[in-house]
């Protein structure tokens, strides 16, 4: 059974239809890319999977169970996590605390938590930061945190929203790796980006979007080659 | 300086410093014997339990109520009707006006859940003044503007004073198990941003629910037992006034900190009597505190005292600047 | 007839309610926070009208523009001081700019309530009348001559005002700037300027709110209070920067409250605004025009 079935996805915002009929699967422990020009959808997309919106037909599984009417903390708890392009986190709170939010609401033992919070923190290259209210972080920073959030408790889904996006490329490395061992320990991820080298090295299949619709779903090497995406992002002339 | 500083061990640190303050509290009757003052500092515990009430749903979970006051008029109301139409001891009378202050935080918290800002302000000020009027106008009932009469606990008057620091302790170190037990940090992370909150897993209908309910509990207690200590109660406990002098204490003291709305009300309820042989000019000198603290000092008083004690140690400082 | 008297009686107290509430409205639909202190710009209005006719003799209709520009004064002072931080610069609230709102507005409300009463006093002063005829006959309506007056006066700012917000300059910028701040800046549009444009009306047409009522409810530190708890209701359910929504709002809360007096309690009929709104906030968190926040 797959991680994740989109099931004939559709989103009207009024005059727009943002999402025609989106279906795609995604397999446990599949690393997959989701691209395509601005405005094509995946967002809208996003934030129906992770059931901050409803969408207006179609249905989504998540290891087989319908997410419909579920609430994001819901689908949370069942190990669908996310973050969001404009990163979020609490700014009145420490690094350590924004960790430890997560690690509790999904389950950990307050000691437990602390314990996973302080050696996340190291992994992220935050340790520094750590007592620090989120509120002083950079923008990169922010992004990490956010990101670490994801991962105290071992999600079934990740779903990561531009995480690469106007971050320092040490940075950038930082999450890279950390997406590929968590990877290779068996987690399943969905990640939304424009930044395609690290798609390429990360993502061994990718899925394209451009108005709402699917355009292509297959092996990375392929889709980017594929010259109905290079239409859609170049215009009509340039394949 | 680890155990008193810190994000993890500042709750804590606040605890600690309320126990003494109380302390000091309790001390005072030795050196002040003039029952007036008695007086005026057992209503200023009655009004640092609606503060820290209204502190734990606005300062750490982000819920602006307006109905702090109203809370304390209904605990004191059904301890009050209680009493006067059956005789009912407060010892049953009390505990019976927490539980219906909380059912009806409860049903609020419920009712306004998908409200925030200043749709949230507005429909709590609606509830707040509807209580008040319908309190007001049910003259059969309660006597309206006239309020009722209500059985006393004590003879002594220094019985209820020691009677409100017990209380107080008891309301502080509950507040301090909650805010360091996992809800403290669903709290928190509610009032910064509810969507990242549920994005990462934080029953936010659940902690919402609990604060209000938790927090309308607190103010009702607080009115029931000053009820039973001025042996009356009236409308005018739910005015629209007293909730901006229950604001202003925790603003003033330090909103979303535990030992803000302690320090806010005692200092502005006993300065205000000290003030009053100056005319009159009390309230509009704590309005002007009001706006220069919202304006400049967000964390009120108790936060630029921490902020000088962790520039003191050289700690950096934790919390976000400009506060 | 009962049902048409009620009626008429609705439109001309919704007339008044609805200069308090469109200021309030604009100022919700530029800043997107509540002004708990609009009560006050009322007040301060009813009071200056009052006092400069009682105490300098001077005649109504010259006290009732001083009004005017008191309202105006006090909202620019208020803007600039206090509201300027939630949107230029840094601010200590940063993502909590409702509470700091709230708290500001609370305070200046506090202080000028008392302020006033201590200055001038709680005692309640009689506004005069713009107009010395008692009681004047339109078709089957007996009205006072003040009251007529007052509304027609009402009216007609209204629909200055109203005009003045959909065509003029500096309305289309105060209507950029409520759809989209940044982007109204970027697009040149001097936000600051149209932010204190937007107080010193409201605080004005607020205080000719309070000056035409003057003479009907008199002036007292705390007159304020009940007309901006009415202007907040009606905000919410015109729609919070909406001015036609806001009139229309208004003018059905009037007759809501006029016909509601009668026919289900008068003792409550300043509770029925409060249950409506309510209600409406249940099944729209918005507000019956607020639009649903892009919330991701």
């Amino acid at each position: 059974m797959p991680r994740l079935s989109v099931d004939s996805v559709s989103k009207r915002f009024g005059g727009l239809q943002a999402l025609d009929r989106v279906s795609f699967t995604i397999d446990d422990n599949e690393l997959v890319g989701l691209i395509g020009p601005n405005g094509s959808g995946k967002t809208t997309l996003i934030n129906i999977l992770s059931g901050n919106l409803a969408a207006d037909s179609g249905r989504v599984f998540l290891d087989g169970e319908d997410t419909a009417e579920r609430r994001p903390e819901q689908l949370a708890r069942q190990g669908l996590i996310r973050t969001f392009q404009l990163t979020r986190v609490f700014p009145r709170m420490s690094v350590i605390d924004n960790l430890m939010v997560a690690g509790c609401a999904l389950g950990l033992a307050q000691n437990e938590a602390e314990v996973r919070a302080r050696a996340l923190v190291d992994d992220l290259s935050l340790a520094r930061a750590q007592d620090l209210d989120a509120g002083h972080l950079s923008g990169g920073q922010l992004k990490l945190l956010e990101f670490g959030s994801c991962f105290m408790v071992p999600p079934r889904m990740a779903l990561l929203d531009e995480p690469f996006a106007a971050i320092h490329p040490t940075m950038k490395e930082i999450m890279a790796s950390f997406i590929r061992r968590r990877h290779a320990e068996g987690q399943a991820f969905l990640i939304v980006s424009h930044d395609m080298p690290v798609i390429v090295e990360l993502c061994r299949r990718t899925v394209c979007m451009n108005a709402g619709t699917v355009i292509a779903d297959e092996s990375t090497r392929a889709v980017l080659t594929d010259p109905v995406v290079i239409e859609a992002y170049l215009g009509e002339t340039a394949a | 300086m680890q155990f008193w500083l810190g994000p993890r061990a500042r709750t804590r640190t606040e605890f600690i410093l309320s126990l003494v303050i109380l302390a000091v509290i309790a001390a005072l009757p030795l050196a002040l014997v003039n029952e007036y003052w008695h007086g005026v500092v057992i209503v200023s515990m009655y009004f640092a339990m609606l503060a820290a009430g209204w502190n734990l749903l606005a300062g750490y979970t982000g819920q602006f109520s307006l109905a702090p006051a109203t809370f304390g008029m209904l605990g004191a109301y059904t301890t009050g009707l209680l009493s006067y139409y059956f005789g009912i001891s407060p010892l049953i009378g009390i505990p019976a006006a927490v539980v219906v202050a909380g059912l009806i935080g409860l049903a609020l918290g419920y009712t306004v859940l998908r409200l925030t800002g200043p749709y949230l302000a507005l429909t709590t000020l609606s509830f707040a003044e509807i209580a008040r009027l319908v309190i007001s106008n049910s003259i059969e009932i309660t006597r309206g503007d006239l309020g009722l009469n209500v059985a006393g606990l004590f003879e002594d008057r220094i019985a209820y004073y020691y009677l409100m620091v017990a209380v107080l302790v008891g309301m502080q170190l509950g507040l301090y198990l909650l805010l360091s037990a996992p809800a403290g940090y669903y709290l928190r992370a509610i009032r910064d941003d509810e969507i990242a909150a549920a994005s990462r897993g934080v029953e936010i209908v659940r902690w919402k629910t609990n604060a209000f309910t938790i927090s309308a509990a607190i103010s009702g207690l607080a009115g029931a037992l000053y009820g039973h200590f001025a042996q009356f109660v009236s409308p005018e406990l739910g005015l629209l006034g007293q909730t901006g002098i229950i604001i202003s204490m925790a603003v003033i003291g330090g909103m979303g900190t535990l030992v803000g709305p302690i320090l806010g009300a005692f200092l502005v309820y006993v300065a205000s009597e000290y003030l009053r042989d100056f005319g009159g000019i009390q309230l509009i000198i704590f309005a002007l505190l009001v706006i220069i603290f919202g304006r400049f000092f967000r964390e009120g008083l108790w936060g630029l005292v921490y902020r000088a004690i962790e520039r003191a140690a050289g700690r950096p400082a934790s919390t976000l600047p400009g506060a | 007839m009962l049902a048409i008297d009620l009626t008429i009686n609705g439109l001309i107290i919704g007339a008044f309610y609805a200069l308090m509430a469109i200021g309030l409205a604009l100022i919700f639909g530029i800043l997107k926070v509540v002004n708990f202190a609009h009560g006050e710009f009322y007040m301060v209005g009813a009071y200056v009208y009052t006092l400069v006719a009682l105490m300098l003799g001077v005649p109504p209709w010259i006290a009732l523009p001083l009004a005017f520009l008191a309202g105006v004064v006090l909202g620019l002072v208020v803007e600039r001081l206090l509201m300027r931080p939630l949107y230029s610069g840094y601010i200590s609230w940063g993502v909590m700019k409702d509470e700091y709102a709230v708290i500001v507005t609370f305070g200046l409300s506090l202080l000028l309530i008392n302020l006033v009463d201590k200055i001038i006093g709680p005692y309640a002063y009689k506004g005069p009348a713009l107009t010395s005829a008692s009681r004047i006959a339109i078709g089957p309506i007996l009205i006072s001559g003040h009251r007529l007056v007052a509304v027609l006066v009402a009216l007609a700012i209204l629909a200055v005002v109203t005009l003045a917000v959909r065509y003029s300059y500096w309305g289309r910028q105060i209507q950029a700037v409520a759809q989209n701040r940044l982007g109204a800046s970027l697009a040149g549009i001097d936000t600051a300027k149209a932010s204190a444009i937007v107080f010193a009306l409201a605080g004005g047409l607020a205080a000719i709110s309070g000056a035409l009522l003057a003479n009907i409810f008199n002036p007292t530190p705390d007159v304020g209070i009940f007309p901006a708890i009415k202007s907040y209701v009606i905000v919410v359910l015109g729609g919070m920067g909406s001015v036609p929504g806001a009139i229309i709002a208004s003018f059905a809360l009037g007759v809501l409250e006029s016909f509601g007096g009668v026919y289900i309690s008068y003792q409550y009929r300043d509770t029925f605004g409060l249950f409506t709104l309510i209600l409406v906030l249940l099944f729209r968190p918005q507000g019956l025009f607020g639009e649903r926040q892009r919330e991701v």
